[in-house]
């Protein structure tokens, strides 16, 4: 695969906004729970959240361009131009720009919205402007729109496994040619129905620290947020690091392997099954690193992985993983530096997603 | 509240123009393109606020067309057909 | 590592209102045939009862949902023809990238309603959707070891799942690619269209000049797109070609598209560039042609332009509108055409818009020549735009 330089990082999620406070909240390895109330059939339900927050994008977009835009395309928006910020290229020509934007679940609350309309009023009823909204690709227009960028445009839908997938159509991209940059990125959101599956299929939230990869619990916190990053074919300019490889797929009887130099970034979020099926992935050898504990879980935290990736290799140390005595892999140290990431994702019996990162080699 | 003042009150809040109050809009401002700055998603939206809040359903554009020229209009053809 | 265009399509498949198979949608569409009706499988309190284009006689296992179950209609047509069997499949890395509007939408009215109405709902309807996911389910069904795609890019969809499966090819992502797209017809979609007041209440008129908008569809059609390499070794027949894919955003609007065309524009423009080819070597255009004032105005202005004098047609007046199937359904019959030398009418159409670029076809067409162009417009400004060709045109 032709070598992808990231050129900027534009982030929202419960840790802050932008660079800096992911790098803060990396490096201190604390984030901030909110606790959001859903309704449910025995009351208001109270549960931990990680909430992301849009108020920055004053700094970029007049208040007025904004009024028809939801929460999820608002974070976005945000991500988009943070990222556009970060990497130099905001107020640059546009024209041979990509946007391509993973998600999960789309825009969750404004789909419920939609629905709401049709059950409160009646079919006649139903909202167009919330209709246009809970189309997925309608953050990736919002950001087209904004920005003016003219060139190709993707959203993915794949679930767990949205990022990856989203990333190999952008590597080829920049492959053919098509693009010279692609804005890539990710958005999930905390809604009413996002809240209640969490407490519907994983029971009552306790309010302690994610603990990815201790067995047997389930200590999983729903996160909201967007990262993005600005993607270019790697050249001699600056850049945070390079993007290596893309491999993505099902495994049946085959197993992983992994480069030896690479420290895993395991995207393990706290669900009790899919910790099951990280260390029944990871080689015993290996080492290891973890931060969903500082946005949460969520499928576009496979994005967050991949700026923790940046900003680890942009400097060359590893950060601590959070809440280390969750943590703990066996006892398995986290080295205090890498020059290679492999960030692994998994998701369901047999899907997964092996990303790898380098560290830029300096002249 | 007279139709006018609820007509207003419903292009503020449904239509989130937050930077305006009821009584910032001029009655006969043109609600799309200048004025008011509307657009067609705004205009359909707007049809279905006009059926939830007062019962009329507004069976196409061209139709609209003529009711969405300003408050004014909008506020004439609703009392048209309540009236009838 | 990027191989060169063009890309070979090995395998076709087909469902939508006009069949079950690609061969009876051909018939159909050739016969004129077309009877769009009022829902059967759904109800809608609208006062007027507007006309969709539902798949009759297919029923979904309970286990899934309706879009995921003709996704693999389709996909077990298409792989028949291509002569890929489980086995031969098992050797080989085949990614999936399907197109779709509801298919992995957490979208579910039942669910909403109990819980708006202080249940606890039953989870089913939502596990069914987690478990639903369009190009996962394919993979799952046949063991499939590469890439997978769910493509929401609304009505471009099925156009760009085909376009992005070359560009996976091209870069040695996999062997083959199973791609299209699929989708099925429900109360949130058919009130959603309503609501934007872009729906026909009678049977939709592309391109006429008494057009009111658009009927909806369900359906699903999938290509499958191979490797050279991949080709050689099985010795497998290329029924036709990928020559090229282009797309762009408006950047204009939300809903509506931008009125000079300017993203369509690009996206043509593109496509044309990938092999070389230029506007005098497109035998028809197959079009968007919903039936929505906007987008056909739109798109007749766009190709009077920049394809004069070619024959367009809308075969959206036979399936109606199938959203993320559309673009992958209208590459099949695309294709089919080509094959056939012969373009069916353009269902809907009988009086010319002065406002318009031009008129589409009326009753069967012969075509002559190698090379055909379908293009899709969509919500967000997106247009998509693929190059098909017969054996001989590469």
């Amino acid at each position: 695969m032709m070598r992808i330089a990231v050129k900027g990082i534009g982030v929202t999620g419960g840790f802050g906004c932008g660079v800096a406070d992911l790098a803060a909240a990396l490096k201190g390895g604390i984030s901030r729970v909110s606790e959001i109330t859903v309704p449910s059939a025995q009351g208001p339900l109270q549960m931990p959240a990680f909430r992301a927050e849009t108020e920055r994008l004053d700094e970029f977009v007049p208040k007025r361009a904004l009024r028809r835009i939801d929460h999820y395309s608002k974070m976005g928006l945000l991500g988009a131009y943070l990222a556009l910020a970060d990497g130099g290229m905001l107020g640059s020509d546009l024209s041979r720009l990509g946007v391509v934007v993973a998600s999960g679940y789309g825009a969750t609350a404004t789909t419920f919205a939609f629905l709401d309309s049709i059950i409160g009023d009646g079919d006649i009823c139903a909202s167009p402007t919330h209709f246009a909204n809970s189309v997925h690709n309608s953050a990736a227009a919002n950001i087209s729109i904004m920005l003016g960028a003219k060139g190709p445009s993707l959203t993915v839908s794949q679930f767990d496994m949205s990022v990856p997938s989203a990333l190999v159509s952008a590597s080829q991209w920049l492959a053919e040619g098509r693009v010279d940059a692609v804005l890539f990125g990710a958005i999930d959101e905390v809604s009413d129905l996002i809240g209640y599956l969490q407490h519907r299929q994983r029971g009552p939230q306790r309010a302690c620290p994610i603990s990815p990869l201790s067995t047997g619990e389930e200590s999983s916190i729903i996160g909201e947020g967007a990262a993005f990053l600005l993607l270019t074919r790697k050249d001699d300019s600056l850049a945070y690091c390079t993007i290596e490889t893309v491999d993505t797929g099902s495994l049946y009887q085959e197993e992983l392997s992994f480069p030896d130099d690479a420290l895993l970034l395991l995207g393990a979020d706290g669900r009790r099954e899919l910790g099951a099926r990280y260390r029944a992935t990871v080689p015993g050898h290996s080492r290891v690193a973890c931060y969903t504990s500082i946005y949460g879980s969520m499928p576009a935290a496979a994005a967050f992985d991949l700026a923790a990736a940046a900003l680890i290799l942009q400097n060359g140390r590893v950060y601590p993983i959070p809440g280390a005595a969750g943590c703990d892999m066996d006892g398995i140290p986290v080295p205090l530096e890498t020059t290679r990431i492999c960030a692994l994702k998994l998701a369901g019996i047999n899907e997964y997603a092996a990303v790898t990162l380098s560290r830029l080699q300096l002249p | 509240m007279d139709i006018k003042n609820k007509l207003k009150k419903i292009l503020v809040e449904d239509l989130n123009l937050e930077e305006l109050t009821p009584e910032q809009i001029d009655d006969n401002a043109p609600l799309f393109g200048e004025g008011l700055g509307l657009d067609s998603l705004d205009a359909v939206e707007l049809v279905v606020l006009v059926q939830k809040h007062f019962g009329i359903e507004i069976k196409d554009m061209e139709e609209g067309r003529t009711a969405f020229q300003s408050v004014n209009a909008l506020a004439a053809y609703i009392e048209g057909r309540l009236a009838q | 590592m990027t191989h060169p265009w063009p890309i070979a399509i090995t395998g076709l498949g087909c469902i939508c209102a006009a069949g079950t198979n690609l061969d009876d949608c051909m018939e159909t569409l050739y016969s004129g045939r077309r009877a769009p009706a009022a829902p059967t499988r759904f109800t809608s309190s609208h006062p007027t009862r507007y006309p969709v284009f539902e798949v009759s006689g297919f029923n979904e296992p309970p286990e899934l949902l309706r879009t995921s179950a003709l996704g693999l209609h389709a996909v077990r047509d298409a792989l028949a023809d291509a002569g890929l069997d489980l086995e031969t499949l098992r050797g080989l890395r085949v990614g999936v990238c399907v197109g779709t509007t509801v298919g992995s939408a957490m979208n579910n009215e039942q669910f909403c309603r109990d819980y708006r109405a202080g249940l606890d709902p039953d989870l089913e309807p939502i596990e069914r959707i987690m478990r639903s996911n369009p190009a996962a389910v394919i993979a799952r069904e046949f063991g499939l070891t590469g890439p997978c795609q769910t493509v929401v890019n609304a009505c471009a969809s099925g156009t760009d799942a085909v376009g992005l499966a070359a560009s996976w090819i091209r870069g040695g992502v996999c062997d083959v690619a199973i791609a299209g797209g699929a989708d099925e017809l429900g109360r949130i979609t058919y009130n959603g269209f309503i609501s934007l007041m872009i729906t026909d209440d009678s049977p939709c008129k592309p391109f006429d000049r008494n057009r009111k908008g658009l009927n909806l569809g369900e359906g699903a059609a999938m290509l499958v797109l191979e490797s050279e390499e991949t080709r050689t070794k099985r010795r497998s027949r290329a029924r036709s070609y990928l020559l090229g894919y282009g797309s762009a955003c408006d950047a204009h609007h939300l809903t509506a598209p931008k009125p000079d065309g300017e993203g369509l524009r690009y996206a043509i423009a593109e496509a044309f560039s990938c092999c070389g080819i230029s506007a005098e070597a497109v035998s028809f255009v197959n079009a968007h042609g919903t039936g929505t004032p906007d987008n056909d105005r739109v798109e007749s202005l766009v190709l009077a332009d920049l394809l004069p004098g070619v024959p367009f047609l809308s075969t959206k007046g036979y399936t109606g509108h199938t959203l993320g199937a559309a673009g992958a359904i209208e590459a099949v019959f695309t294709i089919a055409c080509l094959e056939r030398g012969m373009i069916p009418g353009s269902a809907g159409f009988s009086t010319p818009d002065p406002d318009l670029g031009g008129t589409p076809v009326e009753g069967s067409t012969k075509v002559e020549g190698m090379v055909a162009l379908s293009e899709s417009l969509a919500f967000g400004g997106n247009n998509s735009v693929i190059l098909l060709g017969t054996r001989g045109a590469a």
